[in-house]
């Protein structure tokens, strides 16, 4: 509900979790989150900042959901998710973690993985967590396999199997690429499992940048992972944990490497830090860094390549939450803008997005390996347009995840990335990995 | 360029003139690309089979749309 420059909405005390009213207000350009807690006092948050415009940022969607409910609701969002019928999106992407065990020890990890880790859940136990994906979902969705390091169970080619064999076309590897890196042949057997495509933990060219965020240099383990993913048709998306002050001034240089290791690098996927799992103090102000900042950079330090305008909010998850753009690839190495926001047009003719379904097939064609290992090509024939198009499609997309801070209870009903919890309940990705100031999770439990 | 063997015996519903193949452009999204296709020789009006409105058209129109 907006009122003047103030949208209400509700989120949680960072220290007692407990629900409470809370606005989005926007002050010039920039928007914050901002909560009482009659008893821990105000909180506020930067959410938006500058351009491209918040009250602009959005796009015509429908709410999507089918499969079933989890049980009725006592407490109300977010004490009872499952998803619970307050939701008002299905997933489209599903994490599956089937590890708690880490080979780094990174000061930013979503999953808090690595310390402490509990026993790793049996086949059984994930066959029963692909069932409930199943029963909530269907199989039209990206299955992730994440962790924890996913690749540190010996049996992931068989959890890759496992799902392949219950339906779910779609299945991708969440990874730091240590594993793949060291084993070229790896790579081939997680492919002929069925694995579609690896999301490559990639923060950066210089290996100063991982000896910040992950311990110690793994640029050149990164670049043969890339290697040997290539080799084996896998396709391989960049995602870079964005850390102010730390890997910021290097954003252009990893979309250029990218765009260099493209096609068999399908694109880069953001995801600015947030502050949940095992982060260290409670963050600054200067320390977020918000979706429209990134485009920004994205323009600049590309030299206009990729410009700020060329992003589009989403058609699955709440606006606020990411941003996509999608580039062909011209041989003298120029790029084609595939998209535009254009708010001042209004989107009003534009058909509304049936959320989900549309956003699961894009993203799986441009994760997928390409068809072709070269830019083509001299002719104008509808053959060679589809093969380009398929082969030299570049996507460049962030996502902006929520922690304790800056949790919106809006977004979070829009969310379309989920967990499968231990016991089955699909938890959006943010509320699964909230903990409050004290390191009190709202959701995660140990793995069994 | 010959017309494809099932569409010899046809002839253009607006105007009656026989059937050419000619190279037709398309613009989707800024996306442009050619196809040989049976025209009519007298108006111009071009006939797209079902089969590649609903293949290889749908596909191209796929890959531009955003998600």
């Amino acid at each position: 509900m907006r009122s003047g420059n103030k949208h209400t909405t509700e989120s949680l005390c960072p220290v007692c979790l407990a629900r409470i009213p809370a606005g989005r207000c926007t002050e010039g350009d920039d928007t914050f989150l901002v909560k009482n807690c009659p008893d821990h006092g105000d909180f506020r948050t930067p959410v938006w900042r500058g351009l491209p415009s918040i009250s602009g940022w959005s796009r015509p969607k429908k709410a999507v959901r089918s499969g079933t409910y989890q049980a009725p609701e006592t407490r109300g969002c977010p004490f009872d998710c499952g998803i619970c019928s307050c939701h008002r999106q299905q997933s489209c992407t599903v994490l599956i973690e089937v590890t708690s065990r880490c080979n780094l020890s990174c000061p930013f990890c979503f999953a808090g993985a690595g310390t402490a880790a509990g026993p790793d859940p049996s086949l059984e136990t994930i066959a029963g967590w692909y069932r409930a994906a199943l029963e909530k979902s269907g199989t039209q969705n990206i299955i992730q396999i994440s962790g924890g390091e996913a690749t540190l169970r010996d049996d992931l080619v068989a959890i890759i199997a496992l799902g392949r064999d219950m339906g779910f076309p779609y299945i991708q590897l969440n990874s730091n690429g240590i594993r793949l890196a060291a084993d070229p042949a790896y790579a081939m057997e997680l492919q002929r499992a069925g694995l579609f495509s690896v999301f490559l933990q990639f923060d950066g060219t210089e290996d100063h940048i991982y000896r910040t965020i992950r311990g110690r240099s793994l640029l050149d383990e990164k670049l043969r992972a890339i290697e040997y993913c290539a080799a084996a048709g896998l396709g391989v998306v960049l995602v870079p944990t964005v850390v102010s002050g730390v890997n910021t001034y290097n954003i252009g240089d990893i979309l250029k490497l990218a765009l260099k290791l493209a096609p068999a690098v399908r694109g880069v996927h953001f995801q600015p830090a947030s502050y949940f799992g095992r982060h260290p103090g409670p963050p600054e102000e200067c320390a977020r860094f918000t979706l429209p900042e990134l485009m920004r950079i994205i323009e600049e330090q590309t030299c206009g390549l990729m410009k700020a305008e060329h992003f589009c909010p989403p058609g699955c998850e709440h606006p606020l939450c990411s941003f996509h753009g999608n580039f062909l690839r011209l041989p003298g190495g120029e790029l084609q803008s595939l998209t535009r926001h254009a708010p001042d047009c209004g989107e009003s003719g534009a058909t509304e997005n049936e959320g989900t379904g549309r956003s699961v097939s894009c993203v799986a064609r441009q994760w997928s390996a390409p068809v072709a290992a070269a830019v083509c090509c001299d002719t104008n024939s509808l053959d060679a347009f589809i093969e380009n198009h398929r082969t030299n499609t570049f996507a460049v997309s962030a996502m902006a995840f929520q922690d304790v801070w800056n949790l919106d209870l809006e977004r979070v009903q829009e969310c379309c990335i989920h967990v499968v919890a231990p016991d089955g309940a699909m938890i959006p990705f943010c509320l699964y990995n909230l903990t409050s100031t004290e390191g009190k999770p709202l959701y995660r439990r140990p793995l069994c | 360029m010959s017309l494809p063997e099932d569409v010899m015996e046809w002839g253009c519903a607006a105007c009656g003139g026989t059937l050419e193949m000619v190279k037709v452009g398309f613009t989707y999204m800024k996306g442009n690309f050619e196809v040989d296709l049976p025209a009519c020789s007298s108006c111009g009006m071009v006939l797209v089979s079902e089969e590649l409105a609903t293949g290889k058209m749908a596909d191209a129109e796929r890959i531009l749309e955003d998600k």
